[in-house]
């Protein structure tokens, strides 16, 4: 069990969110290059170079740390994209580097040995023989946890391990390998890693119809939602479909994750960080988690139990309902 | 406690006000503001990449009419629009007034918005995420849009905001009666 305080892992998308997440309470604030090296390679997302320096500025001045993720698997003919954007995050004075790819990993620990390596949720790693691979080979400092972990094997895991682990706390879940849906890749014809999402918003649409509003994937449809009716993000896990004469959410429901309850859980597990997700969400959705999770944890820190973060937080869950995941699964 | 979905509208004697602000030439003077905000702050428009030549219209739904924005730097253009051309966008977003002010100024979130359908899109779905983006970076205050710097900006940001702040509590606090206005 870590006797340290844990430390909180807030999302930016954009230089006004970094601020934001900063200011709201993050202990450090994850991002990336506005290109196909990070996992959330959205339009109008992301940082220029000159925004990462000045962003790692402003976060250091407040007493935060920046983590940029350079997350995604280089392209066979073109590994250099992800070599150079590891030179400037390492130039920018960023605390670590949070990477997946054998070749970003070989490349930041044998050149930027300064910088803190972590492994990205993208590399699915949740066995201490996994792990203890990417330590030996790269030297990585921290594991960021695939979303698929009981609290138990936490516990067992980091019982294992020499390297810190961070959790996520709140936001998407994701069902598949992290960040490699082949469901997603066959409806659109393009890789989730490298363009970011499960679903290119160039191929997504939310059409008015006469019965309410239907959203669509390259053409196929995935939920249709009565007027006034909550909606959710348009992935292809969670949406409606018919199977043996049945409709329903057949691979995932529309919810969003939150274990602001389960803070102390993962302390007592061992976990030295906790993430919220979310790059892709707006200085709005930022601030409020930030700011309720830096009191749940500042809680838990002190011997108390943590606030009541599901309350506080319900506006800004996907579909409005939130879950536990898999901290508290009953399945295999 | 207001329900997730209940739309803040216009409190009624401001909706009243709107036929006759609507006779004035808000078109071409929102787009002497953006064209001389794009001057003052070139980097602003990078964001939108190629998306900054699309058509975006914003349609309060609690007014008579609709703004249609094409936001490139220096050329941008807005109209003001019937519901009728409303229509014809690359994008169209739609919800009340006091909520489209708010992802404006950053004090609503976008996304939560929309899965709680008090706005709602259609259209080029990147072109509004390349959108939102821009604006939630661009931390823009009432004092941008109309060129004030020092004190007066201050004087404005404060009065502005505050007066919009006070709108939405009363539509918060009255919303049924705000729907009949």
């Amino acid at each position: 069990m870590t006797m340290t305080r844990m430390e909180l892992v807030c999302p930016a998308g954009t230089p006004a969110t970094l601020r934001a997440a900063v200011q709201a309470g993050a202990d450090a604030v994850y991002c990336g290059f506005r290109d196909e090296t990070n996992a959330r390679n959205f339009p109008g997302l992301n940082f220029s170079r000159d925004e990462l320096a000045e962003g790692v500025r402003f976060a250091h001045d407040h007493g935060s740390k920046v983590l940029v993720a350079i997350n995604t698997f280089a392209r066979v003919d073109d590994v250099d994209t992800w070599k150079k954007a590891a030179d400037s995050a390492a130039e920018s004075g960023a605390d670590a580097i949070i990477a997946a790819d054998f070749a970003v990993l070989d490349h930041v620990a044998r050149n930027h040995k300064q910088i803190r390596l972590h492994l990205s949720v993208q590399a699915a790693a949740a066995t201490p023989e996994a792990i203890g691979f990417y330590a030996a080979q790269f030297g990585i400092r921290r594991v960021v946890l695939p979303r698929v972990l009981s609290l138990q094997e936490i516990t067992a895991l980091n019982r294992a391990i020499d390297v810190e682990t961070e959790a996520f706390v709140f936001g998407g879940l994701c069902v598949m390998i992290e960040g490699r849906c082949y469901l997603s890749s066959y409806a659109t014809g393009k890789s989730p890693n490298l363009n970011g999402v499960c679903s290119p918003p160039e191929m997504v649409s939310y059409d008015e119809e006469p019965s309410g509003t239907t959203a669509r994937l390259s053409g196929f449809t995935i939920d249709r939602y009565e007027r006034g009716q909550p909606v959710g993000y348009p992935t292809l896990c969670k949406g409606k479909f018919k199977a043996d004469g049945k409709t329903s959410h057949l691979f995932e429901d529309p919810v969003s994750l939150n274990a602001g309850g389960m803070i102390s859980g993962l302390k007592a597990a061992g976990v030295t960080a906790l993430k919220i997700e979310g790059r892709q969400r707006g200085k709005g959705y930022v601030s409020e988690v930030v700011r309720a999770f830096r009191k749940a944890v500042d809680a838990v820190e002190k011997g108390g139990d943590a606030i009541d973060v599901d309350r506080l937080l319900a506006g800004q869950s996907e579909g409005a309902r939130q879950t536990a995941g898999a901290y508290e699964k009953k399945w295999r | 406690m207001r329900p997730l979905n209940a739309e803040p509208m216009l409190p009624g004697f401001v909706r009243h006000l709107f036929p006759t602000v609507a006779g004035l030439p808000l078109g071409p003077l929102l787009t002497l503001s953006l064209r001389a905000l794009a001057g003052r702050r070139p980097g602003l428009f990078e964001r939108l990449g190629e998306y900054r030549s699309a058509c975006f219209v914003i349609d309060p739904v609690d007014l008579a009419f609709a703004f249609r924005v094409v936001p490139d730097g220096q050329r941008s253009s807005v109209r003001v629009v019937s519901k009728d051309e409303a229509a014809q966008s690359d994008v169209l977003i739609k919800g009340p007034l006091l909520t489209l002010l708010g992802l404006l100024d950053g004090t609503l979130d976008g996304d939560a918005m929309f899965f709680s359908r008090i706005i709602s899109i259609s259209g080029r779905t990147e072109a509004v995420l390349a959108l939102r983006n821009t604006i939630e970076d661009a931390e823009l205050r009432p004092a941008d849009l109309l060129g004030l710097r020092g004190s007066l900006a201050r004087c404005v940001d404060t009065g502005v905001l505050g007066a919009l702040g006070v709108a939405r509590r009363l539509a918060e606090n009255n919303p049924s009666e705000a729907r009949k206005a």
